[in-house]
């Protein structure tokens, strides 16, 4: 349960953060009239294409990998500090005996 | 820090009854000796005068009733247990502080700082929320005013001197601490609450709730104000405004907080 908590919310945090930095990037080369193609091997993390006056933004499917990503390394560090705290509690225990 | 002419009041929600002190947010209690009881008996005064009477009254030395009374006041605030009344000067305080912390600094360390509790009521959200507005309001503002001052100092490097986005940049950082403890507030309805200031900290005290309230309310906060900041986001890139993106930041920095980076992340996994 705690692993699929900290994977939900590792997932979500760093999407969020992924998500604001690709969309700072593209509205500022939205606003400098350029065009932006941002990408990790075959995933697409954020595009900003012009034609003519229309300018389209795309965020892909890039950033859910790196959601994916952060929530996994949230899970493993999780996995860490609950490791890491149990090996704790059970010092004093050890010591009563 | 703490000084003679400092007052200590129980913070609201804590008692003192039959020797045992109770926090009745919290759910805790401390039995307290008979030093502790006459330190408590004076709450209100000024910690030398009560110092002196428990010299007084257990024929001990002033130095001694000093140390030990500063000691106790020290520790009940730490727990957040009462709060330091500073009507005898917080300027002076302020400078002394600062006259400390400047001969600490070789040791690169900072005097300590007080705790101050405050009452918080979650019988309803509307109630949660505005508790925390207002109680969170001067902390939200001087955040506001450091960062303003920042990016406009930021934008005057720059070359692009601006008043009007630093100061939507500084609202945003400091309304975004206080939407983030405001959710806490909400999402504790029903639970008796207080509001902790510890330094540059604030922090909701509740009383023991269920592990999935526990969760919810940890992710409340972080989660709240990062989904604002992303809806600012989308507009900003619908409408090409790079100033509103700027505006969303800082809340969006708040999804940091539902990491095990956080507190607030290790509390909702339970760490």
């Amino acid at each position: 349960m705690r692993a699929l908590r900290a994977l939900a919310l590792g997932t979500v945090a760093v999407g969020m953060l992924a998500y604001a930095v690709a969309a700072a990037a593209a509205v500022i080369v939205q606003a400098g009239g350029g065009v932006l193609d941002v990408h990790v091997g075959p995933l697409v993390l954020v595009a900003v294409e012009r034609s003519g006056a229309v300018t389209s933004t795309m965020f892909g499917p890039g950033l859910l990998a790196v959601a994916a990503l952060g929530g996994l390394a949230n899970a493993a560090a999780a996995a860490l500090l609950a490791r890491r705290a149990r090996r704790r509690a059970r010092v004093p225990q050890m010591i009563d005996r | 820090m703490l000084d003679a002419g400092d007052r200590l009041v129980l913070a609201d929600g804590v008692v003192f009854c039959n020797g045992t002190l109770v926090d009745a947010v919290a759910r805790a209690s401390w039995p307290v000796n008979a030093t502790g009881a006459l330190v408590l008996a004076r709450s209100g005064c000024a910690l030398g005068d009560v110092a002196d009477d428990v010299a007084a009254t257990f024929v001990v030395s002033v130095e001694r009733a000093r140390t030990d009374v500063l000691s106790f006041a020290w520790e009940l605030n730490r727990l957040a247990l009462a709060n330091v009344d500073r009507r005898a000067g917080r300027v002076r305080h302020a400078v002394a502080w600062l006259r400390l912390a400047v001969r600490l600094a070789p040791a690169g360390t900072l005097p300590a700082i007080t705790v101050r509790r405050l009452r918080l009521d979650t019988r309803t959200i509307p109630r949660a929320i505005a508790g925390v507005g207002r109680a969170g309001a001067g902390r939200g503002a001087g955040i506001a005013v450091a960062v303003a001052v920042l990016v406009a100092h930021i934008g005057l490097l720059a070359g692009r001197p601006s008043l009007l986005l630093p100061v939507a940049v500084g609202l945003a950082s400091g309304g975004g601490l206080i939407v983030h403890e405001a959710a806490h507030a909400a999402a504790l309805r029903g639970i008796p609450s207080a509001l902790v200031f510890r330094g540059r900290r604030v922090s909701v005290l509740h009383a023991p709730a269920g592990p999935g309230r526990r969760a919810l309310v940890a992710a409340a906060g972080p989660g709240v104000t990062a989904i604002i900041g992303t809806g600012l986001l989308a507009v900003s890139v619908s409408y090409s405004t790079p100033a509103l993106a700027l505006v969303a930041g800082p809340a969006v920095v708040h999804a940091l907080a539902l990491t095990v980076l956080a507190s607030d992340g290790r509390t909702a996994c339970e760490l």
